[in-house]
């Protein structure tokens, strides 16, 4: 039998507004999982730790935390697996990251809910139900564009390590928004347009910087980046292009047609136009050291072949 | 015998951080590698294109794979986001033959090769951070980094998502590390070597942005760093271009000068620092140069 020592974060705000960490020893089945270790502890050693859980399945998306830095369901994690994985003996086990812990393991989820009630994330249907009163049908194939999206448990997982939801709490991050793509890509939902007007703005869809620790550290598959470029693709195909994000991509959308490199020249104006004259003193800075772009636009050989690209490839979003 | 791929030095390496692709075309004979320009080859769309046309971005990127497979070599990159645009395109159309007829399709239709799907991408810092890099680099007898102090950082595209990169473990990245201690400098490590700059929205959501890459600048200048090496020209622009607007937005300085990777492996093997032009950098190198004794 395996022996491990669990250090875990503390925090018992009836007792002491301090928080620390204990050390925890357990001789364990190698198969145990992480949450099953951590409900060991709690009746065997210490029947004050903290944790919510509930199905222990991969399903319910309660037990979130963190096993020696990395975000995980701790119902998924095998105790043996993170050691070998970290090389280690000892795994440190914390609360999500980024929320309010409340209790040991447990920590404030309320700011996760209204981000994600923020996205309507519900069906809102085109029109009167059909008028034999049955259900609308919906194809598989159609289906099939929202599958991963589906999938999500709400386990809060992607936003612990989100990198732009640390720098802006008010982001409205990755669970929300693969929310909003179940249904924005559902073809029953007659809100595609005001759904992209919705999820443009401060603290939405372009407000992603890309870091890609959602889709790293989602339990289920669900790849909430992936959804957040979908609403991209949504939020263009709907014509809902002012906000700054979108507008720097259409320039990199009008380099690739006019030379097919970027042309940086083009970015800044483009992007912001109002900071691209008060930033004056900045863009100076980077013509002295060579860094400004040349107005004039690398052309590529063969420009012909993707400029018929952009003309003829459809979008399926 | 040098070994031959098909260069993708990437926009940024070609316009506003030229130093980058200089340093790297320089090193290349050093290294016995040989870089196969692509003329015909476009933007990756750096995530943009994918954003705002999906399936535009996957028709892009597929034929410049197709280019470098008509080259009959690989693709090496020098860019994180380059890396990930290519690669995850590769395996969309690699692992979905139907994909790849349909992609195909476009491409004939609009005179463009069509691809079969038996090129890789990788990155610089991919082929020399394995056993047969470090010792080459060993070989060429690098006259070594003296002891530099070097906070390695990666950004996010060339580690996550694992699925698409899968060179190292995203969370225990060590390729940095090893090629730092190989030329002869010492590793200061830090947390968030493996956070985000936040250049992909610094021109949309500068403030966040500098939010973003506050995190390792601190880091490393606490971990008492003499320089900070990156393996992608958009943190670098993040990190050099950016750090005296970060400095001001946090209310603290950073004074960290920051390196390409092929710079710091330039420094190391004697490559003349007139090509690897530090002085298109925001942030002086001088005390970098210094310390290695050029």
């Amino acid at each position: 039998m395996p022996t491990t020592t669990f250090d875990i974060f503390r925090y018992q705000p009836d007792v002491s507004d301090e928080a620390y960490r204990q050390d925890f020893t357990l001789e364990h089945d190698p198969e145990l999982t992480l949450l099953d270790a951590i409900l060991d502890l709690q009746n065997e050693q210490d029947g004050t730790l903290a944790i919510r859980y509930s199905c222990r399945s991969a399903i319910c998306g309660s037990c979130a935390c963190k096993a020696n830095g990395k975000t995980v369901l701790a119902c998924m994690s095998q105790v043996e697996d993170v050691k070998k994985e970290f090389g280690t003996e000892r795994i440190s086990v914390d609360p999500l990251g980024i929320f309010r812990p409340l209790k040991d393991l447990i920590v404030d989820l309320d700011p996760f809910w209204e981000k994600f009630k923020s996205v309507k994330p519900f069906l809102i249907p085109d029109g009167p139900p059909p008028a034999d009163g049955r259900e609308r049908i919906v194809s598989k194939e159609a289906m099939q564009k929202v599958y991963n999206e589906s999938k999500c448990i709400l386990c809060a997982a992607c936003y612990s390590e989100c990198n732009s939801y640390m720098a802006d709490p008010e982001f409205v991050g990755p669970a929300a928004f693969a929310w909003g793509y179940r249904f924005a890509g559902d073809e029953r939902d007659g809100q595609r347009k005001e759904r992209a007007k919705l999820y443009s703005g401060d603290h939405g869809i372009w407000d992603c910087t890309r870091c890609m620790y959602c889709n790293e550290r989602c339990p289920k598959g669900v790849n909430p980046r992936d959804a957040i470029e979908k609403l991209g693709g949504v939020a263009f195909a709907e014509g809902v292009t002012r906000d700054k994000g979108a507008r720097h991509a259409k320039a990199f959308l009008i380099s690739m047609r006019t030379g097919g490199k970027l042309n940086e020249s083009l970015l800044v104006p483009y992007t912001d136009p109002i900071k691209a004259h008060l930033d004056l003193p900045f863009a100076l800075q980077m013509l002295r050291k060579g860094k400004a772009p040349s107005p004039i636009p690398h052309r590529i050989k063969k420009l012909k072949e993707v400029q018929s690209l952009m003309k003829n490839v459809k979008e399926t979003i | 015998m040098a070994r031959a791929f098909a260069y993708y030095p990437g926009c940024v390496a070609e316009f506003s951080s030229k130093e980058l692709n200089a340093t790297t075309k320089a090193l290349a004979p050093m290294l016995d590698i040989e870089l196969l320009p692509m003329p015909a080859a476009t933007c990756c769309g750096a995530g943009d294109i994918a954003e705002a046309k999906p399936n535009l971005y996957l028709t892009l990127n597929v034929r410049i794979l197709s280019q470098a497979e008509e080259m009959g070599v690989d693709v090496l990159t020098i860019c994180n986001v380059c890396t990930l645009n290519l690669r995850r395109a590769n395996k969309m159309v690699k692992e979905d033959p139907r994909l790849l007829e349909t992609v195909n399709e476009e491409l004939v239709k609009a005179g463009a090769r069509p691809y079969e799907g038996t090129k890789e991408v990788t990155h610089l810092l991919w082929y020399l951070a394995t056993e047969e890099g470090l010792s080459l680099l060993e070989q060429k007898g690098p006259r070594g980094l003296n002891g530099l102090r070097v906070a390695p950082y990666y950004g996010c595209q060339l580690l996550r998502p694992s699925s698409v990169m899968g060179f190292e473990d995203p969370d225990q990245p060590q390729s940095l590390e090893r090629l730092i201690v190989a030329l002869g400098g010492e590793v200061a490590d830090y947390e968030a070597k493996s956070k985000c700059c936040g250049f992909p929205i610094i021109l949309a959501r500068e403030a966040v942005a500098l939010k973003e890459s506050h995190l390792a600048l601190s880091q490393s200048r606490d971990a008492g760093a003499d320089c900070m090496v990156t393996p992608c020209p958009l943190c670098h622009l993040a990190m050099d271009a950016y750090q005296r607007k970060a400095e001001a937005a946090n209310a603290t300085e950073y004074n960290m000068p920051v390196l390409h990777l092929p710079q710091l492996i330039g420094l190391a093997l004697g490559l003349d620092t007139k090509v690897m032009d530090f002085r298109r950098h925001m942030v002086p190198a001088d005390r970098v140069l210094e310390i290695v004794g050029v």
